[in-house]
């Protein structure tokens, strides 16, 4: 009973331990989704935020700098700001990927698994046809069909050449 | 019958089912019309390079994309009704006869005749006359003049069934109970097959109706 009742204290100690590290462990940021946040996003050029919020000691004379003419400025310092104020550039965002080669990949994979299944079912699963789809028996019931003159605007009938006796060229 | 694969229509038989051909080619045209339309301004907005996405004021485009929608809904209302109508109109029939759907065969009542009355089972697959069509024949075949309105009033012994012919452009439901009207009519003779047009168990598949169009004199003499 005493050994349950230290158990059971060590137990709450951890539980409670593990939470606090899942709270306050993490040293980047927790992320607060509710408060304006930067986005790459090509239909939203100019996001809330700046992308960099904690400037170092350089960036806070570049910025300084930059309340004056910005004809002073280099161009290294000019691209120094816009990487402040955005992560990536639009050419870099709208760039394309390789997702499609792996994308139609898996389609064509799966398609082919199927198609194995589907012959494998054909040879050792379905029966035979019925009597009705052999050659001849085809061919019977075309003839039987251009007699009585089946669709015969548009359709089988109007393709055969009665008098001919053959198909109309 | 239809040919293998066929995806269209059959050839029209009577004069309902032309105006329903034409109906047909109509409809499927504003349809392509408009899919063709989606499909191209899809393509566009997946491939835009402009960004900005989000609409504001657009009340012209608003006035057009309600207003021409419901001339095209009319467009295509119209005929329908006119068809519908058409399908309803007074005729005074040559020949009235009652096709009673049983599970899983059709029976025919010429009550204008004495004593004129037939089941029509499917002939099966082992059966079958050399040439003849799988799933399709039928051992008494429903006889009947051509071109002379057909009065055939449809009903069902048990569940339910739907008479249907799609080269006449016919099919009514055959419900238990009910007495269902529809009017026939073949400008051609020759032989027109049906299937059974609602699931009644488990021959549903299997209850065709072949509707065999004669001559005039020729209907005369096998009535009597």
């Amino acid at each position: 009973m005493l050994a349950t009742r230290v158990f059971s204290l060590v137990g709450k100690r951890a539980i409670s331990t593990s939470a606090c590290v899942r709270a306050h462990g993490s040293v980047v940021k927790s992320e607060d989704y509710a408060r304006p946040s930067y986005v790459d996003r090509r239909d939203y050029p100019l996001p809330d935020v700046a992308h960099v919020r904690h400037l170092s000691a350089s960036q806070k004379a570049l910025k300084e700098k930059e309340k004056a003419s910005w004809s002073s400025l280099s161009m290294d310092e000019k691209v120094e700001l816009y990487r402040i104020q955005f992560k990536e550039s639009f050419a870099e965002m709208n760039r394309g990927s390789n997702e499609w080669k792996t994308v139609v990949g898996a389609a064509m994979f799966f398609i082919g698994f199927t198609a194995i299944l589907v012959i494998l079912e054909k040879r050792y699963v379905y029966g035979p046809l019925p009597h009705t789809f052999d050659k001849e028996w085809v061919a019977m019931q075309t003839k039987r069909m251009l007699d009585l003159k089946m669709n015969p605007i548009d359709g089988l009938a109007s393709k055969w050449d009665y008098e001919k006796k053959e198909w109309k060229k | 019958m239809a040919t293998p694969a066929q995806l269209g229509l059959q050839n029209a038989t009577s004069p309902i089912m032309e105006e329903l051909i034409a109906f047909h080619d109509h409809a499927l045209m504003i349809i392509f019309l408009i899919s063709s339309l989606v499909l191209y301004i899809m393509s566009l907005m997946l491939t835009t390079k402009l960004t900005h996405t989000s609409t504001m004021n657009a009340q012209e485009i608003e006035m057009i994309w309600t207003i021409l929608p419901a001339i095209i809904l009319i467009m295509i209302a119209l005929p329908s009704l006119r068809i519908l109508y058409m399908t309803d109109e007074f005729i005074k029939p040559y020949l009235t006869l009652k096709a009673i759907g049983h599970q899983w065969y059709w029976s025919y009542e010429y009550s204008d005749y004495e004593d004129l009355a037939f089941d029509s089972y499917i002939m099966p697959t082992y059966f079958l006359e050399p040439g003849e069509f799988r799933l399709l024949e039928v051992d008494n075949r429903t006889t009947l003049p051509m071109e002379a309105d057909i009065r055939m009033l449809v009903s069902s012994h048990d569940v339910l069934h739907s008479w249907a012919v799609p080269s006449l452009g016919v099919k009514t439901d055959a419900i238990p109970g009910r007495l269902n009207q529809i009017t026939l009519a073949s400008m051609r003779p020759g032989l027109f097959y049906g299937q059974c047009s609602e699931i009644c168990g488990s021959n549903h598949s299997f209850m065709p109706i072949v509707l065999e169009f004669i001559y005039f004199q020729d209907f005369e003499v096998w009535a009597s």
